[in-house]
């Protein structure tokens, strides 16, 4: 009698294992048609002067000249000087702000699911209508930020804040900071949760005020939760492209031009896809090492 | 000892009528006591400090309250400017309070692109939206729970190093691989299509693995005993771990369905023609001529905003709690 389970589980093996493969090929499929090629293809394609579409010009291999092309480009590195100060800036200004939010809402007893429905309400906007807002506050010369300071400072000459390559890539910065700090706030706003009372009772008998109770009790207990939100972050902004192609097309003066726009621009504008490729390669290198970098660093620093 | 002491304390703190007969009662020990009533005191006052002032917490809310407004106000910019017919009268009232007030509403802007005579078929990129969206979603969400479900109960080898891999594709980051997918597509002729819209992002490390997150939870005991009484591999996943596991599935949801309304890059470089185009790509496109067509940018805008703000406004809870378990669980 106590076997006959046991029975009944060999006879359905053979269509269970059926089953488990079933379920687990389709993901396997498309992670090696869409992920695993695409990826290992490019490695032989960057040594190609592989064009988007067959062109007259025959496909041939061309060595290490992509590479060496790309990093004697003046265009590419200053997309990557581009993507690392836009990555400085965005970091302290979001992920400030968004760790400022949420130390605000944590404890707010009143109107707390308004509140907190409206500080996150522009990380649910999507990007492409950020830009659409933001280019009209940022109009020239009969934008809302212009007139406002010029309603503060009389003598403020206008800017084109995205037309002028000083301020082109700082404007992005406030624009990119505003859609996306919903999502540390919620994060921090997980991490305060995470902290026990206690600590600020201890603190509080100490004699430590708000500010001390910030430094010392806070902060510290949000060590893990910034790593995770400053990794986050700066993946994202290494990969920055939507406003920036929608709004200056990396201009003015190329200051604007990332990584991911570069690659846009050789790949797809120019359909040299081999040339492409490289550029691939090197973002991913280049992720990967700011990545990893980032990660050694922070937990040197934890101990 | 310590312990009872405690529970002195605590029942002073939810009676504090009782606490001068608790006093007399307990005489001899009075020092103990008087030490013990002091700690409350002084408890009692740093939980005092600890919450501010009512009138404090009031001041608190109301700025709150204005710095969210202000944290708004482009959005306002953006419902009001769609209803407002003239687009000259749209950029010359940019730079005044007037941009965020109409004096005389009109919906001609919404008309004008999505009447059946519209010169730009706004309505027929957000049935192309909708229709990627739902696709890419509903591929996500199959693919995803039976992956992480066969990794999880399967009886095969090597489970452990195909989960391993399957995570470890997750550091190539999407934009890295976007143009040699692209010459993948054209050599396969699938440009130009709803599929290759949504395929590229169904079976996607971070969900699989946050099923699997969330399936680890539910005991084994459950499916053996399933198992047992004849219920097949298929049936234990579709009957019991997905029903289960509502609250990922509606993180999952969330999270691609967002994530697929805002794709921009991918569209824009695998769609030429009108029929497949996302409402993302048209609205960008806007910016493409030096002459702007601000009234129809604007309420093309607002109609793509509509679904997620007001699926936002009625599940806010879950946009914010899937968000937040995106990062916990991951």
């Amino acid at each position: 009698m106590r076997k006959e389970p046991k029975n009944k589980l060999s006879r359905f093996s053979l269509l269970e294992s059926f089953q488990e493969l079933g379920m687990l090929t389709p993901a396997l499929i498309l992670l090696a048609l869409f992920v695993m090629t695409p990826f290992i293809m490019s490695i032989p394609l960057s040594f190609t002067n592989q064009k988007l579409f067959p062109s007259p010009i025959p496909v041939k291999l061309i060595g290490l000249r992509n590479y060496r092309q790309i990093l004697s480009d003046g265009e590419f590195w200053q997309a990557i000087k581009n993507v690392f100060l836009f990555t400085l800036m965005i970091l302290p200004t979001q992920c400030g702000f968004a760790l400022l939010a949420a130390c605000f809402l944590n404890k707010q007893a009143i109107m707390k699911k308004t509140l907190r429905a409206m500080f996150f309400l522009p990380f649910i906007t999507p990007m492409v209508i950020v830009t659409v807002i933001w280019a009209t506050i940022y109009k020239y010369p009969t934008g809302l930020l212009n007139s406002f300071v010029q309603t503060v400072i009389p003598r403020f000459q206008m800017i084109d804040w995205l037309g002028n390559r000083h301020t082109a890539l700082t404007a992005i910065v406030f624009l990119s900071a505003w859609q996306a700090y919903g999502f540390q706030m919620v994060i921090y706003l997980a991490g305060l949760q995470n902290i026990p009372e206690e600590l600020y009772e201890a603190a509080a008998i100490d004699g430590a005020g708000g500010w001390k109770r910030f430094a010392y009790v806070t902060w510290p207990s949000l060590k893990n939760t910034t790593i995770f939100v400053l990794t986050i972050t700066t993946i994202q902004a290494l990969k920055l492209f939507t406003q920036v192609n929608i709004l200056t097309h990396g201009g003015p003066l190329g200051s604007t031009n990332t990584l991911v726009h570069y690659m846009y621009e050789a790949g797809f504008i120019g359909q040299k896809i081999g040339y492409s490729a490289a550029s691939s390669i090197l973002m991913f290198l280049l992720v990967f090492t700011v990545v990893l970098a980032q990660r050694l660093l922070l937990k040197r620093m934890e101990d | 000892m310590v312990m009872k002491k405690n529970i002195q304390e605590s029942a002073i703190n939810k009676n504090p009528g009782k606490e001068s007969a608790f006093q007399e009662s307990a005489f001899q020990e009075s020092a103990r006591r008087t030490k013990g009533l002091l700690k409350h005191q002084m408890m009692h006052q740093i939980k005092h400090q600890l919450q501010p002032h009512k009138r404090i917490g009031y001041l608190k809310t109301f700025l709150l309250l204005l710095l969210a407004l202000l944290i708004i106000m482009p959005l306002a910019l953006l419902f009001s400017s769609s209803l407002k017919d003239d687009r000259f009268q749209i950029t010359a009232e940019l730079g005044s309070l007037k941009a965020f007030f109409v004096t005389n509403p009109s919906f001609n802007n919404y008309i004008e692109i999505l009447g059946p005579q519209a010169p730009v078929p706004m309505a027929r990129f957000f049935l192309n939206s909708c229709i990627v969206m739902a696709g890419t979603v509903a591929g996500t969400l199959l693919v995803s729970t039976m992956t992480a479900y066969a990794l999880l109960r399967g009886k095969f080898r090597f489970k452990r190093v195909i989960m391993t891999g399957i995570i470890a594709l997750y550091i190539i980051p999407a934009e890295a691989i976007m143009l040699p997918l692209l010459f993948l597509s054209v050599k396969i002729h699938l440009t130009d299509t709803y599929i290759i819209q949504m395929l590229p992002f169904m079976a996607s490390p971070i969900y699989i693995f946050l099923f699997h997150q969330f399936f680890k939870e539910i005991p084994a005991s459950i499916a053996e005993s399933a198992q047992i009484e004849g219920a097949s591999f298929w049936k234990i996943f579709h009957l019991v771990y997905v029903p289960l596991n509502v609250p990922a599935l509606v993180t999952v949801t969330i999270l691609q369905g967002m994530e697929s309304w805002n794709q921009y890059l991918w569209p824009l470089l695998v769609v030429r023609s009108e029929n497949v185009r996302p409402m993302t790509v048209a609205i960008a496109s806007f910016f493409s001529t030096s002459d702007i067509y601000w009234d129809r940018l604007f309420a093309a805008s607002v109609v793509m905003m509509m679904p997620i703000l007001v699926l936002y406004l009625v599940f806010q809870k879950y946009f914010i709690a899937s968000i937040a378990s995106s990062a916990v669980k991951v």
